[in-house]
């Protein structure tokens, strides 16, 4: 490999090359320094494949870089027959196609780096990214190179990738296909109809033949024929079911008005006599079926989106080892029970089990909200889902997949969803009154046209025609969609994604907001909060921790980001699991730990009383001999949650469900200014759920904001669930909103935004109603022809239209790359 | 003025062939991701030099460790 001579990061300095973000200490001095191993392998790896073009392009597009996160995996399980045969389908030459969702996707340059990947990997035929979806589909030769190395190579750069979950998602693509078919067919016969009326009405004020009218009003039934049999049915279906299942919804009256009209139209043409509505009808499908289209699209978008990342934080693989105490990567499907596992420092337990060898300590955060890492060794139980901290563990897997502690809470989460009983959007709810105030008006328009006025029964059928096509409910069928398009995709942009639409009508009731402890209000990362000693010791302790990975370490790791302007020497380095570390830096003798591995004596005592006040695990520093510093480590409140959770409580009531312990919630209850009633502490998931349902039960629509498993149950049951940004995939399936910004202000955005959104919403019906009286009160007199019908339809869609993009509901966005 | 009932018929026809061949677009699934044609068109223009030489597998190139 050549070392790079041109300088191709333009990063600036004490900046990572790669990525952008800060170096850490002792790294700064290099020529092209990196955040971490991540990016320098990704750095190198872009530059020896001749994709160096990458950091042009983001420039360019003024994309914000990210850190190469990479797994380091072997995806050895990427290559295991039954995985292949589940994932992967043949093409014909002997290739294969498989959809992967990628990790770290997040600009433009993304998308040309991964596509361009075949020029690097030999064997790699073709890969189409999808930057909405972060889903990959790649074509490959299995036989000139396996998809493991493909994985690898998209892992090195930063791009982990896994197979794509969910499924269904081949009838969604043909449903999403045959809707826009239906409405290009809709949309041509439409606007070619439009041109002839366009004649005919020009015709009736100037006067016109008899043998063009008549050509052109049948060429009219004709191009209507593909919309009323191929392109409306959805509608029919529709309003039939609404019926049968006695729920009339918007599809009713559309129906109504295209069935009456086109067959008044279609005996007119036939017989020579009367008005034709061709126009107005075709229009009708063309424009319903727009919204329709538009708004299944951006719901698809969530759906694929979702379904990519729903596994990505799960169980996916396990290191089973075999006789010969080689670890093997394996799909985690293919595990049994008894199987001997190896679980690497950073992976997932794939398993419930017990510990054979091997001492380590665990994060079962996601599991049970506490956020001190357990110690564990052999012969102690571990759960599925926590995170290995420490060193390499040798599991005996007792319960896999669906029968782990994890599992049973996925159930859980399952059944909480399909319980959850349909929301009626605010415009079925009009549309019902709609209906029959429609019918009514048409018997009645009828019934004073042939008795009142005294007309013939052909006149005062024309005139009901005349009110049904007038008053069909187009304008009221778009405004709710069209608004919540617009509105939610600008949400999306600013961070806030809306899984389940009909979440943000409930916005406005919520009266209680339940929160998470660890991971939502909190960081959910151990950091040093208090420091009680000289700030240049700081660099001393982060030299003799640096090569640990113990929680501690990491901690002051994560919080002590200061350069280092010397190269200390470190050496006699010892650490004692669960006790402390000591080593020689800058010939001092060091020692980092507890109380009781650092000697403490009643000074010590005062000095440590502040750190345990405040619920904090207390790390002593000692230097030669002598206590040189106090730390408070802990789980760090988040910057804006004092700020929102004070917001919050001006309209709801807020209550914290953690499963922390009870004295810690306390304490964080009371920081937050929130009164010790409002704290739960040491509740299991379970508990959290019937809190849940307890709350909406009585009368209380609640909203529950969280991150972890432990969460989930509770979020689906919530009236409103919001996950926050970082949470596990399976909060994200269990909530309604996800957050895909840091911190806990978006959430205060998303009441303000949804409130301002069914503002719009609520304006695009009454205005569509407001047409309809208006169009009904002149049909009633018989002063609407075809003509005004084909006017004012358009118009009021339009302007309704109109509203939906000018009203202000998500704030605009700041401005992102790509 | 006759002309029209061959010609809007013709016009028709034409229309015909454009919606069919939208059909098959949509079957042939270029409608399908409408958003990263957009971005993509920004970067085909970007140069970047076939190599030669076999590139180097992933796990070769580890070697971040070694500066310092």
């Amino acid at each position: 490999m050549t070392r790079p001579t041109e300088p191709r990061g333009r990063a600036a300095p004490g900046r990572c090359v790669h990525c952008g973000l800060p170096v850490p200490p002792g790294r700064r001095d290099d020529p092209e320094p990196f955040c971490c191993n991540g990016c320098a392998q990704a750095y190198r790896l872009l530059h020896d494949w001749g994709l160096d073009g990458y950091y042009a392009l983001r420039e360019r597009q003024g994309a914000p870089g990210a850190p190469a996160r990479t797994s380091g995996r072997s995806f050895a399980a990427f290559d295991d027959p039954a995985f292949l045969e589940r994932h992967a389908r043949e093409l014909p030459g002997g290739r294969r196609r498989i959809q992967l969702y990628l990790e770290g996707v997040h600009c433009a340059a993304c998308v040309w780096v991964v596509e361009s990947l075949p020029r690097a990997v030999e064997g790699l035929v073709e890969v189409r990214l999808n930057f909405a979806t972060h889903l990959a589909e790649v074509d490959w030769d299995p036989a000139a190179v396996p998809l493991s190395a493909v994985a690898r190579a998209l892992d090195a750069i930063g791009y982990s990738p896994h197979p794509r979950q969910g499924s269904g998602q081949a009838e969604r693509q043909a449903e999403d296909r045959a809707l826009l078919i239906k409405l290009g067919v809709a949309s041509a016969c439409a606007m070619n109809i439009m041109l002839i009326h366009g004649a005919l009405y020009a015709g009736d004020a100037q006067g016109m033949s008899e043998s063009f009218t008549q050509f052109f009003r049948w060429v009219s039934l004709v191009l209507s024929l593909p919309v009323m049999l191929f392109s409306a049915p959805a509608f029919f279906r529709g309003a039939w079911a609404g019926l049968r299942q006695r729920l009339p919804h918007m599809d009713l009256p559309v129906s109504l008005a295209l069935l009456g009209a086109f067959a008044y139209s279609a005996v007119a043409t036939v017989t020579g006599q009367g008005p034709v509505f061709f126009d107005s009808l075709t229009a009708l499908v063309a424009l319903l079926l727009g919204a329709r289209y538009l708004q299944q699209r951006a719901q698809r978008l969530a759906i694929e989106r979702h379904e990519g990342l729903r596994r990505a934080n799960l169980v996916e693989f396990a290191r089973r080892l075999g006789a010969d105490g080689v670890a093997v990567e394996v799909p985690a499907e293919t595990i049994a029970a008894g199987d001997r596992l190896e679980v690497r420092p950073g992976e997932l337990i794939p398993v419930d089990g017990v510990v054979l060898d091997g001492r380590s300590t665990l994060d079962q955060a996601v599991l049970t909200g506490e956020p001190e890492p357990i110690p564990v060794s052999a012969g102690e139980r571990v759960f599925a889902g926590a995170t290995n901290l420490g060193a390499p563990l040798t599991v005996r897997a007792h319960a896999v997949g669906a029968a782990t502690r994890v599992g049973a809470l996925l159930a859980l989460v399952d059944e909480a969803l399909a319980a959850r009983p349909p929301i009626v959007q605010l415009a079925d709810r009009w549309s019902r009154i709609f209906v029959v105030a429609v019918l009514a008006l048409a018997a009645l328009t009828g019934a004073w046209a042939l008795l009142g006025e005294g007309l013939t029964a052909t006149a005062a059928l024309e005139r009901v025609v005349a009110l049904l096509v007038v008053t069909c409910p187009c304008a009221l069928g778009l405004a709710t969609p069209v608004a919540m398009t617009v509105g939610l995709m600008r949400a999306a942009r600013a961070g806030i994604f809306v899984k389940n639409p009909g979440a943000v009508e409930r916005l406005p009731a919520i009266r209680r907001v339940l929160l998470d402890k660890t991971g939502t209000l909190t960081e959910g990362a151990a950091r040093v909060v208090l420091w009680d000693g000289d700030a240049t010791l700081a660099e001393q302790v982060l030299a003799l921790e640096a090569a640990s990975i113990h929680p501690i370490a990491q901690a002051f790791r994560r919080s002590w980001d200061k350069p280092v302007r010397v190269v200390r020497p470190v050496d006699e380095v010892n650490e004692t699991a669960g006790a402390g570390i000591e080593g020689r830096v800058d010939g001092r003798r060091l020692r980092v730990g507890r109380p009781g591995f650092v000697a403490i004596d009643a000074q010590a005592e005062r000095r440590l009383a502040p750190a345990l006040a405040a619920g904090l695990s207390p790390v002593l520093v000692e230097v030669d001999g002598a206590l040189a510093g106090v730390a408070g480590i802990g789980d760090r409140l988040r910057a804006d949650a004092a700020a929102t959770v004070a917001e919050l409580s001006r309209f709801a009531e807020v209550q914290i469900l953690s499963g922390d312990h009870p004295a810690v919630v306390a304490r964080v209850a009371a920081s937050l200014g929130l009164p010790p009633a409002a704290a739960h502490g040491g509740l299991s998931p379970e508990a959290k759920r019937d809190r849940v349902a307890e709350s909406t039960a009585g009368g209380w629509p609640t909203m529950m904001i969280g991150d972890g498993v432990n969460d989930a149950a509770a979020l689906a049951l919530g009236d409103v669930g919001v996950a926050v940004h970082g949470g596990t995939g399976a909060s994200q399936v269990a909530a309604d909103v996800l957050l895909t910004r840091a911190g806990l202000a978006p959430v205060l955005e998303l009441f303000t935004g949804g409130r301002r959104l069914l503002g719009v919403v609520r304006r695009n019906l009454i205005f569509s109603l407001v047409y309809n009286l208006c169009g009904a009160s002149l049909a009633f007199l018989g002063l609407v022809g075809p003509l005004g019908a084909a006017l004012l339809m358009p118009m009021s869609s339009l302007t309704v239209i109109l509203s939906s993009m000018v009203g202000p509901s998500f704030r605009a966005p700041r401005r992102r790359g790509a | 003025m006759a002309l029209i009932f061959i010609l809007l018929p013709l016009a028709l026809l034409v229309a015909g062939v454009m919606v069919a061949l939208f059909v098959w677009a949509v079957r042939a699934g270029q409608f399908d991701d409408l958003e990263t044609p957009a971005v993509r068109i920004l970067l085909d223009d970007e140069p970047a030099p076939r190599r030669e030489e076999p590139p180097p597998t992933p796990t070769d190139s580890q070697r971040e460790g070694e500066r310092s």
